[in-house]
């Protein structure tokens, strides 16, 4: 059975609450220490003055470390470097759209 | 109930050894992985080969999945009547990660957790869905209303899994970019045993539009001007997503320079708005008339206009 469902309003993640590291552990599958990682490495920044404690979009960072560790079979240092290369690619990719945009191409 | 050939998915020889297999998954999941792949299809195809692995990856699984028989991919399936006797002792990873899985797969194992320990299931947090939207560069302006069809992994009283279709009707808000990702809470799967439902989130991609491209809040429009434009300077009538503006080309204007007009671009979540670049091109008439021709010819001996000063020699 399809369920109709009514309207429902999204959320914008950045407008919701703080996560602590124990939740952002459940909610994203990683472990506790592996978050620290990520924070060490900056991927993750913890609220201001708050050493455990996170910004909501976090969540979304998180998810995709955990897929990534899961589907691919990655170690701690493994999760870092693909995390790293990601994000360089999709700086790259965002400064190419803008040069050709400004290119008018 | 639709047969998967999950040999044929990982493109291995049913006879495949355990290493064979883990090499064909790392080979397509570095292919079609999400989170790593360009591929259009890249989030369906990965489903299917991560499921394929899953049951493939563990001898026991296998060997149950090989007692099925052959048979061909798309056919009509029923598990065999005893199946359930004999095949209930699987732990399965479903309630975290990959659980987005095909009926074929929970219907053959889903029904693995029900009593298998003879306790109640145990909580876990519903299914988060991930879903793309689209969204052109108008709707982004005003918002949009969309809906999103799915099926989620539910698990009975009993803790057999079955996927149940959902539909979810969301309001996108103004002032998205592309590649946001937005969060509609509780409009994943059930949670169980006490447990939170899971989230739907959305993927918000852009429409490529004819004549605007977009960086964050901010558009790019191409601004095709004449030579003669571009030397007197002119004021232009130019398209907008709300109602049009005009921009003033300044005298000796050259290919590549941007206009700015402010707030002409995106709307942003709580007020105000990005801006509007025109990028300017000269361009030439494809066919010149007659007297087109000999003005420009005149134009050329008079001038002493060189606009490659900078070269040094010849």
């Amino acid at each position: 059975m399809r369920r109709r469902e009514p309207e429902t309003p999204v959320v914008h993640p950045d407008e919701e609450d703080l996560l602590t590291l124990r939740e952002l552990a459940e909610l994203s599958g990683l472990e506790q220490a592996l978050i620290q990682e990520l924070t060490e490495a900056g991927f993750l920044t913890p609220a201001p003055g708050r050493a455990r404690v996170f910004p909501a979009p976090s969540l979304t960072i998180a998810r995709r470390a955990y897929r990534l560790q899961v589907d691919f079979d990655l170690d701690e240092s493994g999760v870092v470097l693909a995390l790293t290369l990601l994000q360089r690619i999709e700086t790259l990719e965002a400064r190419l759209r803008e040069l050709e945009c400004r290119l008018g191409q | 109930m639709q047969y998967k050939d999950y040999y044929k998915i990982l493109g291995v020889e049913r006879g495949a050894t355990q290493g064979e297999i883990k090499k064909a998954y790392r080979l397509l999941a570095r292919k079609y992985h999400p989170d790593v792949s360009k591929e259009s299809d890249a989030e369906e195809r990965f489903k299917e080969v991560a499921e394929a692995y899953e049951v493939l990856k563990d001898p026991k699984k296998r060997a149950a999945y090989d007692q099925l028989g052959s048979w061909q991919p798309g056919e009509e399936f029923r598990p065999p009547p005893d199946w359930e006797k004999h095949f209930r002792h699987f732990e399965f990873d479903l309630g975290e990660g990959r659980a987005d899985f095909s009926d074929f797969f929970s219907d053959l194992f889903g029904m693995g957790r029900r009593s298998a320990e003879g306790g109640t299931p145990f909580g876990a947090r519903g299914q988060d869905i991930e879903a793309a939207v689209e969204v052109t560069l108008e709707e982004a302006c005003r918002g949009k209303q969309a809906e999103f069809d799915f099926s989620v992994l539910e698990f009975d009283s009993g803790g057999a899994a079955r996927r149940r279709p959902r539909s979810v009707r969301v309001r996108i808000p103004k002032g998205v970019v592309d590649g946001e990702r937005l969060r509609v809470p509780g409009k994943g799967g059930k949670g169980r045993g006490g447990a939170a439902d899971g989230d739907l989130y959305l993927y918000v991609r852009f429409r490529p539009h004819s004549l605007f491209r977009s960086v964050g809040h901010d558009l790019y429009l191409e601004l095709p001007v004449a030579p003669w434009e571009a030397a007197l300077g002119a004021t232009i009538a130019i398209p907008t997503l709300q109602d049009g503006a005009r921009v003033k080309l300044p005298p000796g204007s050259r290919s590549g320079q941007r206009l700015r007009l402010s707030g002409k671009g995106l709307p942003r979540r709580g007020g105000g708005a990005g801006d509007l670049y025109c990028v300017i091109q000269i361009v030439t008439p494809e066919a010149l008339t007659d007297r087109e021709r000999s003005l420009l010819q005149e134009l050329a001996r008079v001038s002493a206009f060189n606009p490659r000063r900078h070269w040094k020699g010849p």
